[in-house]
């Protein structure tokens, strides 16, 4: 089942969002089509419960579409979407949605750059609002965008949920994705570029970084599974610190794998041509946004000193009760 | 390439196991002190190990035919994770129930398995491993020490060192030339078990840094062995050291080495509290800890379904002695960071011993270079 997802979302991403789409997209053009495709295959109905007329997908079985998507540097949140759908139910808008993070005052709202939608969740204020109404109020980053909206702006409610732990879950997920990429395209330009008579990858202290690259391209994909894995008290059932724990690891991940695969790459991996800042600048965003490492990590800490301690209660017996890779019974 | 692993569980049958091995713990771990028990697998005492063997706990994944307790790896996986997260003293019997008997079990003859295979269990043979020798080290290949035929036996001469608890082990398993020259590499190459009692062994325990004696130079000149002394077949020495090396890659001795440091630092914070960037520090090794002990179940789950997953497990080798080196290091730094501060130094001893140590991690059973040249070579590389 999660093979089949995994294999469809491949299939339509390879051959519907190529990489020429992706800078369009992200430069705001149309989608060509792209975003009905989507809808068409499932994806935006997955975590919708069945009785609602969705797939009822737990975040784990959705894990593929997601890995996927980060895998392809699909720009659209269909992540978001699907999770709004979820939570919304049958009074959800058609369109594509984006979770926003505060701003510091109401209906203000830190949104990611690069990603079109029609729709913001802004879970201060507790409602889903029109993008077309916000205006920029501050020169955008190259990573996010600061909005406003009018208080006549007509929208939605939103039910209360944890809005930052399901972002920071869809960004893991989206990241151990974009990994993938990085891995795979660092592996084809080593083998490929040759310098002194031969491919790169011929070269010791290249095959030695590519090699930590692979690493940790593991490390981020099991931290991801580790942090879809149900049974807890969050929204979607998604438990608060495993997706700690894998956002936190993920972040790590990223920033090591980003400079390795950078360093392969040689001059060639800055340029605008190649594909790969296409994976690096959604890694960059997903590290900052939902929270970076450094929260979740001393989210994590906290939630370890704020433990009972017993005769045997050390690090182990953290993770196992509360980081183990199996639903805790 | 490999794939990514999936997640992997432990059954719930090895997880109940997990309730004794620790009532066994607890009436005798905390009478251990904690720079102690900072040894890890390296913590030598042999009547801890025969309490072990007394439990059944000595080769518990071996056939019950040759008196083991015919469980599978997950239970030892349970048993290992307990003992290495305590500081238990595992060494006496550490490499006999991790590698020895194993060898002895899939390459032994029946002879050899009837003899030594209720010894292991038993707690009354303890071996070590005679791989590197003064000139053959990352270079396995390039082994000197040769067994000549004699008789119906061997007549071995040689060298072997960094031979962990030679000074205190019953038997070495050896890898020895038995034909060629060393420009043969590879080829000629076989394993022999060799008792260390015999005339001509000498063994000479190497100080190491810490001021102990873990490991040894152990010098043969003249042994005569038997011809029960080969272990599988002449020649297939290389062969069998790589699946013997396969045993002791991505396990629980991968992750835990520092694990006595990590909890004892962790109490001390919550005795004391702690502030928000060491918070952060506290997170950052139990996120770390988490996804490492993950994929360490994910390889065995896939050992337990029959696969070979030989690069997957030198990746969490690797991964698993980068963290267990960073503990002391990042630890160093944050026990430093407020001169007012004044840690316990119950816990200074153990961060001591652990960060002076520390850099055997990724030396020994294979260094992190060519534990990345096989992942290297896994990924197509090379």
């Amino acid at each position: 089942m999660q093979e089949l997802l995994a294999e469809a979302a491949a299939e339509l991403f390879s051959r519907h969002c190529p990489p020429a789409l992706v800078r369009r997209l992200r430069a705001g053009g149309t989608d060509e089509g792209l975003w009905a495709k989507i809808e068409e295959a499932g994806f935006l109905d997955a975590l919708r419960p069945e009785a609602d007329g969705g797939a009822g997908l737990t975040p784990a079985e959705f894990l593929p579409v997601l890995l996927a998507a980060g895998r392809f540097a699909v720009p659209l949140p269909i992540g978001e979407t699907a999770i709004a759908r979820a939570l919304l139910g049958g009074a959800a808008p058609p369109g594509a949605v984006l979770i926003a993070m505060p701003a510091g005052a109401p209906l203000q709202a830190r949104i990611p750059a690069q990603r079109p939608a029609e729709w913001a969740v802004l879970p201060g204020d507790a409602a889903l609002l029109p993008l077309a109404d916000a205006r920029e109020i501050d020169a955008a980053a190259p990573l996010e965008r600061r909005l406003e909206w009018p208080e006549a702006s007509i929208g939605q409610a939103v039910p209360e949920a944890d809005w930052l732990l399901l972002g920071a879950w869809l960004e893991c997920a989206v990241m151990a994705g974009a990994l993938e990429a990085i891995l795979e395209s660092s592996i084809e330009h080593a083998t490929v570029r040759k310098q002194f008579g031969r491919p790169v990858a011929g070269f010791q202290a290249v095959q030695q970084q590519l090699s930590v690259l692979t690493e940790e391209v593991f490390a981020a994909r099991m931290a991801a599974q580790l942090g879809s894995i149900g049974g807890g008290e969050g929204p979607l059932g998604l438990d608060r610190a495993r997706v700690a724990a894998a956002k936190t690891r993920i972040g790590i991940a990223a920033r090591e794998a980003a400079a390795i695969a950078h360093a392969v790459h040689g001059a060639i991996g800055i340029t605008e041509e190649l594909d790969l800042h296409l994976a690096t600048t959604r890694l960059l965003q997903g590290r900052a946004l939902f929270g970076s490492a450094d929260h979740w990590a001393g989210w994590l800490g906290r939630a370890y000193l704020a433990e009972a301690a017993g005769d045997f209660a050390g690090t182990l017996d953290f993770v196992r009760h509360h980081l183990a890779p199996q639903e805790t019974a | 390439m490999i794939a990514a692993l999936p997640l992997g569980a432990i059954p719930a049958a090895d997880e109940a196991f997990r309730g004794e091995i620790r009532e066994f713990l607890r009436a005798r771990i905390p009478a251990i002190p904690p720079e102690r028990r900072a040894r890890s697998w390296m913590g030598f005492d042999a009547g801890f190990s025969r309490a072990l063997a007394e439990r059944g706990w000595l080769g518990l994944t071996f056939p019950e035919e040759y008196g083991g307790a015919g469980r599978g790896p997950f239970a030892r996986y349970v048993l290992v994770e307990e003992l290495l997260a305590a500081g238990a003293p595992v060494a006496a019997h550490w490499i006999a129930d991790r590698q020895s008997g194993p060898l002895i079990l899939r390459f032994g003859s029946e002879a050899q398995r009837r003899f030594h295979i209720p010894r292991i269990i038993a707690g009354q043979s303890f071996f070590c491993i005679g791989m590197s020798e003064p000139n053959a080290g990352s270079d396995l290949a390039s082994v000197t020490t040769r067994a000549v035929p004699e008789g119906k036996g061997w007549r071995l001469n040689g060298a072997k060192i960094w031979t962990t608890h030679a000074q205190h082990a019953h038997y070495m398993i050896a890898l020895v030339r038995t034909s060629g020259t060393a420009a043969d590499r590879q080829k000629g190459l076989s394993q022999i078990i060799v008792d260390l009692s015999l005339p001509g062994v000498t063994i000479n325990p190497i100080r190491d840094l810490a001021g102990e004696a873990h490991f040894a130079e152990v010098v043969f000149e003249d042994v005569l062995l038997g011809e029960d002394a080969l272990i599988g077949e002449e020649g297939a020495g290389w062969a069998q050291v790589n699946a013997e090396l396969a045993f002791e890659r991505s396990g629980p001795e991968r992750i835990f080495s520092s694990a006595v440091l990590l909890d004892c630092w962790a109490g001390y914070l919550r005795e004391r509290g702690a502030d928000a960037a060491t918070e952060r520090l506290l997170g950052r090794l139990l996120a770390e800890l988490a996804t490492l002990r993950a994929l360490s179940v994910a390889v065995t789950a896939r050992l337990v379904a029959g696969d070979s997953p030989v690069v997957e497990a030198a990746l969490v080798k690797d991964l698993g002695t980068s963290f267990e080196q960073a503990i002391p290091a990042l630890l160093t730094e944050a026990l430093g960071a407020d001169p007012e501060a004044v840690p316990p130094t119950a816990l200074l001893r153990v961060l001591g011993y652990t960060a002076a140590m520390a850099p055997s991690y990724s030396l020994r059973g294979g260094t992190r270079e060519i534990l990345r040249g096989m992942i290297a070579r896994g990924m197509g590389l090379r």
